[in-house]
């Protein structure tokens, strides 16, 4: 489970592991040894919730991050290109893990729809209900979304690759 | 008429405090503590109604020690990864404020509910 944890870790902006990774770690450890002898029902529930604070954690910091980034480039007047632009790998498999997320939701509601008897009497000319249409076309809009979101961030690494970025670093003055 | 001072917008903005926040503070005002016994301590004082996890606490910590409220305090000779947090005299100010802000709202509750009831 150790190396699941550092894993998860790893999720989290370098700064923040810098200063606290191992303190954090620290604490899982002294959990998980402090529960090693509780029943496997509560060792499973410790496990699921620190799971999910981590990966949580991870991505309000990433907001965070982003969040303290922008606050920066509106004081600095430069948004297009800062000093140590970074957009995190991690971003993706985040991206995956809410798309995940909203399908399972979306099919959850589908079947909790389709499990309800419909009470209205059938309509002369078939108008199909809105919300069959807004359940159906869900599906697509994440996925354009997702999609969107890949191709910004396979642009932003390129980008950041072919050292674009870096123009923010250069001085007009002459040295 | 305002009980207290909240002209820091600072302060405005950050209370009222969260559950977990404010229980951090309360683990804080007694003394210095690490990760580890926060958690505890925030688990206890709620009698396990909120049980936070470590990245919910380190979130936390990192906020208010952003904001100053709390800061790192160094131990002698404390172990690799244990790292003791205190509050700020800011931080104990504003968790006095909370309290003051908590009091005055359940006065002002036990006395519309008495009414009430008579």
């Amino acid at each position: 489970m150790l190396a699941v944890y550092r894993k998860l870790l790893r999720l989290y902006p370098a700064e923040h592991r810098e200063l606290f990774g191992e303190e954090m770690l620290a604490v899982l450890l002294q959990e998980r040894s402090e529960n090693a002898d509780h029943r496997l029902m509560d060792r499973g529930r410790l496990v699921m919730r620190e799971t999910a604070g981590l990966l949580m954690g991870a991505l309000r910091e990433h907001f965070r991050v982003t969040e303290i980034h922008e606050e920066l480039s509106f004081a600095t007047g430069r948004f297009a290109m800062r000093n140590g632009f970074r957009f995190p790998k991690s971003t993706i498999l985040f991206m995956t893990l809410i798309l995940g997320g909203a399908l399972v939701a979306i099919k959850k509601g589908q079947d909790i729809a389709s499990s309800v008897p419909d009470i209205n009497p059938p309509l002369p000319v078939h108008i199909q209900p809105v919300h069959s249409i807004l359940l159906g076309g869900m599906p697509l809009f994440f996925a354009f979304f997702y999609a969107a979101g890949l191709i910004g961030w396979a642009i932003l690494f390129a980008l950041r690759r072919s050292g674009v970025h870096r123009l923010a670093d250069v001085s007009g003055e002459p040295k | 008429m305002a009980l207290y001072d909240m002209s820091s917008k600072a302060t405005t903005e950050s209370l009222p405090l969260t559950e977990p926040v404010l229980l951090i503070l309360l683990s804080l005002a007694g003394q210095p503590q690490h990760g580890y016994a926060i958690l505890k301590d925030v688990e206890r004082m709620s009698s396990g109604r909120v049980v936070l996890s470590t990245g919910t606490l380190y979130g936390a910590l990192r906020r208010l020690l952003d904001d100053d409220w709390i800061e790192r305090y160094e131990e002698e000779e404390t172990p690799r990864g244990r790292q003791a947090y205190r509050l700020t005299p800011q931080g104990r100010r504003n968790l006095q404020l909370e309290i003051d802000r908590m009091k005055q709202i359940t006065r002002l509750a036990t006395l519309r509910v008495a009414t009430k009831e008579s």
